[in-house]
């Protein structure tokens, strides 16, 4: 079994007290307590503070462009489907320049796991409001505060058709970790909002303000019906913030429905020779 | 070389684009070799549509200046083409529908009566229309009626009978009133198996034969077939296909395919190839191979979705922020797609980097017959190259550390990459500037190692991998030398033995690996005492700016065409003798 070492690179650069810490550590212990090592996973990050973490997280990584770390992710899924893929991304990385991706990552059923670190605001670039920041929510770039509503990331998510959809805060090591593993265990489109306080620049979403909001889901929630898993998303719009899993169905992953990954993962496959039945259609 | 030019044009919508590729192959079928081309606006409904099929007992890739039998489906057709016949030329209508006027050579078929004799579609007016077309070329109308069969086939043979009754139909009436007229032109002859191709075609099955195994695209003419070709394949080769949600997506998604350690490519036009250049530079700085298809059509912007331009030459070759090599190719016609699209992949994954392959509208959707010998021959000899990649965990090279090094630094500036899953090993391939083992780094040496151990890749390359332009015609004997890259290359070429029929020795010197370039030999080529004239299908002749970038030589003399309509042989033979040294 790997340790927390095996999965330490550098010593993380966040701020003390920042959200990502607790991330950062429930991530490593969802792969340890996954029977998963550094060389079996893939992880894909985005830009911004979550995706520096690419120098803190062992295993084969891509530290992508800010926004694209999705299809990124969904490309080495279609490469090997057998490999657990994580993307390990910011609210405005995923939520703001990438938003269509995850829209059409949702539909498609991609068997990745999206991380999302869930903070409001753009803490790499000193502090600008976030899509998930509230309406009003005053920052350098919003100076009279910020004029749209805020993306609701959960209700998007299940109706765009994800399979699997769960927050968690980071103040809540233990409960992230849970959340992360079923994550990734489930097969299909995951994704885990993280509620993650921001020390230096959101003086509004902080832990105490969390602390006062959130609540666990209770183990009669029916987390497979659609009416109410919507219904229950839209309750952050009224800054109440359930946590667990909100939606989960079963259905066939993208990579499930492809006849020619039945027999192989296309990177193990064999080469195509019979060259023949292409040609002859041009004759 | 003996051809003639079959047109068809009639409303867009009314099939005109299939029947004409069923023309070219009744015409490849009967052992002659096609190149055709097709006009068509940016509808699906309405418009005009047109499409000729030049057919010739040789190789062919240019088009002819006249049109020797035309065939109308409605007045349009006959108004914009007619400046284009001759008096020899054959001008098949129905007098039911319009009158022509003009004293020309008339084959006059009632396709709206057929039509309503035997309860037939509109549509069907084409397979009519094919019918006599046969007809009057002497043509085999069994070859037409298999072909009709083949096309059917998953609809039965009542469909089949009922189509042959149309064919059958146009065939008699021509028999019936026009048997002097009938020409010898289609008369099956013994000939190799050819394959009727357009430049899509040809790149798809390239990468087919190169073994790529994710495509990934958005539509946008005139690539669009490249996606729906490999999407229909994709089952039976193993390949899976990715139609995206955006060209941000479709790169990225090869990008994550290629790093997980299987040959990935994308493709598109301009616009879409636009939104891919940031991904396109995070390529370049993580190193991971990838093909890029690039298939011209007039911009800016939207432009003229449809028709054909060389007007994105630079925009690729400079493709992408911050400095990181790219290797740019330009097949001149489907041979050289087919070749070049399958050495893109060895490129790709030779030096890690992205490799692009140009095209445009008038080699992506003409469609040129290859001889099949060509393409099994190339399959046979074809090697797959994926350069320093490690599939294993014993074949990893590892450092005093037990580390590996994924941009180690090296001589050539190629470092072994490693399949990602690989028991034991793990590394990061990284947008942000980093040191050897991946890991992100601001100090200055290791940034400058970096730069320089990527940009020694392309010394690399121009001392293995590049080919110097083929020279057709000898330079030393020849007053005029063209230079011209990519797609002009057939125009050209007939260009040279028109002037040759003149007693005019020409050189042509024909780029297809177009960036980088060796400029110590390019340079050689360009500074002779000789009248160089370039040759390209856009307004600011980019590679003759390109070429004094890099060898500091003017070509001052250029034929640019960007009305976008492609450059005629005749044009160029104008140019030629208008010029007085």
């Amino acid at each position: 079994m790997s340790t927390i070492q095996d999965f330490s690179g550098y010593n993380p650069t966040w701020c003390p007290g920042c959200g990502d810490w607790g991330i950062g550590i429930a991530i490593k212990q969802a792969l340890i307590q996954l029977g998963l090592n550094p060389s079996s996973v893939a992880a894909v990050f985005g830009i911004g503070c979550s995706g520096n973490m690419n120098d803190f997280l062992n295993a084969y990584a891509i530290h992508s462009l800010h926004g694209r770390a999705l299809p990124n992710a969904i490309g080495i899924k279609l490469a090997n489907h057998k490999m657990p893929v994580i993307a390990i991304v910011g609210d405005g990385d995923c939520y703001g320049e990438g938003g269509n991706h995850l829209v059409h990552a949702c539909r498609g059923n991609h068997d990745i796991t999206v991380i999302v670190h869930d903070n409001g605001v753009y803490g790499l670039t000193t502090g600008q409001s976030a899509p998930t920041a509230q309406k009003g929510y005053k920052s350098k770039s919003t100076p009279t505060g910020i004029l749209e509503t805020p993306i609701n990331p959960l209700a998007l998510t299940i109706i765009s058709g994800a399979t699997f959809v769960a927050q968690s805060f980071a103040g809540d090591v233990l409960h992230t970790i849970s959340m992360i593993k079923a994550g990734i265990e489930h097969k299909g489109f995951s994704i885990i909002n993280i509620l993650q306080p921001c020390v230096t620049f959101n003086k509004i979403n902080t832990y105490q303000y969390y602390l006062q909001r959130v609540y666990k889901l209770d183990e009669n929630y029916k987390k497979d019906d659609f009416k109410t898993a919507v219904q229950k998303s839209l309750e952050i719009n009224e800054e109440k913030f359930p946590l667990g899993i909100i939606y989960q169905v079963e259905k066939p992953s993208y990579t499930d429905q492809l006849p020619q990954l039945k027999e192989n993962t296309l990177v193990d496959k064999k080469r195509f020779t019979d060259f023949d039945t292409i040609t002859k259609l041009f004759i | 070389m003996i051809g003639f030019t079959w047109k068809i044009g009639g409303e867009a919508g009314f099939g005109i684009m299939t029947t004409g590729v069923v023309f070219s192959k009744i015409a490849t079928r009967s052992g002659y070799h096609i190149f055709d081309y097709v006009e068509y606006p940016s509808l699906i409904r309405g418009g005009h549509n047109a499409y000729e099929v030049h057919v010739s007992d040789e190789d062919v890739s240019h088009l002819s200046p006249s049109i020797d039998i035309l065939v109308c489906l409605n007045k349009e057709t006959y108004e914009k083409h007619k400046a284009r016949l001759t008096l020899s030329s054959l001008v098949m209508f129905d007098q039911d529908e319009f009158e022509i006027k003009e004293d020309i050579k008339k084959i006059v078929i009632p396709f709206k009566k057929i039509l309503s004799d035997l309860k037939g579609q509109p549509i069907m007016k084409n397979t009519i229309a094919l019918g006599a077309s046969i007809g009057i070329l002497g043509g085999d109308v069994n070859e037409l009626i298999r072909i009709i069969s083949e096309q059917f086939s998953k609809k039965g043979e009542e469909v089949i009978n009922f189509n042959k009754k149309f064919v059958q139909a146009g065939y008699d009436e021509v028999k019936k009133n026009y048997s002097k007229e009938i020409l010898e032109r289609l008369v099956k002859k013994p000939g190799d198996d050819k394959l009727v191709l357009t430049g899509n075609d040809a790149f798809a099955l390239g990468s087919v034969i190169a073994d790529c195994r994710v495509y990934s695209a958005y539509p946008m003419t005139p690539s669009s077939t490249v996606l729906t070709d490999l999407a229909a394949w994709q089952e039976k080769i193993g390949m899976v296909v990715r139609h995206a949600e955006d060209e941000i997506s479709v790169i990225n998604t090869a990008i994550g395919s290629s790093y997980a350690g299987v040959r990935s490519a994308v493709g598109s036009s301009g616009g879409g190839f636009a939104l891919m250049v940031e991904s396109l530079s995070f390529a370049g700085i993580t190193e991971i191979s990838i093909v890029i298809f690039v298939a011209q059509r007039p911009g800016p912007a939207t432009g003229m979705p449809t028709w054909t331009e060389q007007g994105d030459l630079l925009f690729s070759v400079f493709s992408g922020h911050g400095e990181f090599p790219k290797i740019v190719l330009a097949p001149g016609d489907n041979e050289e797609m087919i070749e070049l699209t399958a050495k893109a992949y060895n490129l790709a994954d030779i030096y890690q980097m992205p490799v692009i392959v140009m095209s445009d509208m008038y080699l992506s959707e003409s469609h040129k017959s290859v001889n099949k010998k060509f393409v099994d021959d190339f399959i046979a000899n074809y090697k797959i190259n994926r350069g320093k990649l490690i599939r294993n965990s014993k074949s990893v090279i590892k450092e005093s550390n037990n580390k590996y090094l994924r941009y180690k630094i090296t001589e050539d500036g190629i470092s072994p990459r490693l399949i990602p899953g690989t028991p034991g090993y793990f590394y990061q391939a990284n947008s942000y500037e980093h040191v050897e083992d991946g890991h992100t780094t601001e100090e200055a040496q290791p940034r400058i190692d970096q730069v320089d151990k990527r940009a020694r890749k392309w010394v690399t390359y121009l001392s293995h991998d590049f080919s110097m332009p083929k020279i057709y015609g000898e330079i030393d004997k020849s007053e005029t030398v063209f230079v011209s890259w990519g797609s002009t290359k057939g125009i050209v070429l007939q260009a040279q033995k028109l002037l040759k029929t003149k007693g005019i020795d020409s050189a042509f010197i024909h780029f297809n690996h177009i960036y980088p370039i060796d400029k110590e030999k390019i340079t050689e080529l360009l500074n002779q005492n000789k009248k160089y004239i370039l040759v390209e299908n856009n307004s600011w002749g980019q590679f003759g700016k390109l070429l004094m970038m890099e060898t500091g030589i003017e070509i001052k003399n250029k034929i640019l065409r960007y009305d976008g309509r492609p450059i005629t042989v005749e044009e160029i033979v104008k140019y030629n003798n208008s010029l007085t040294r």
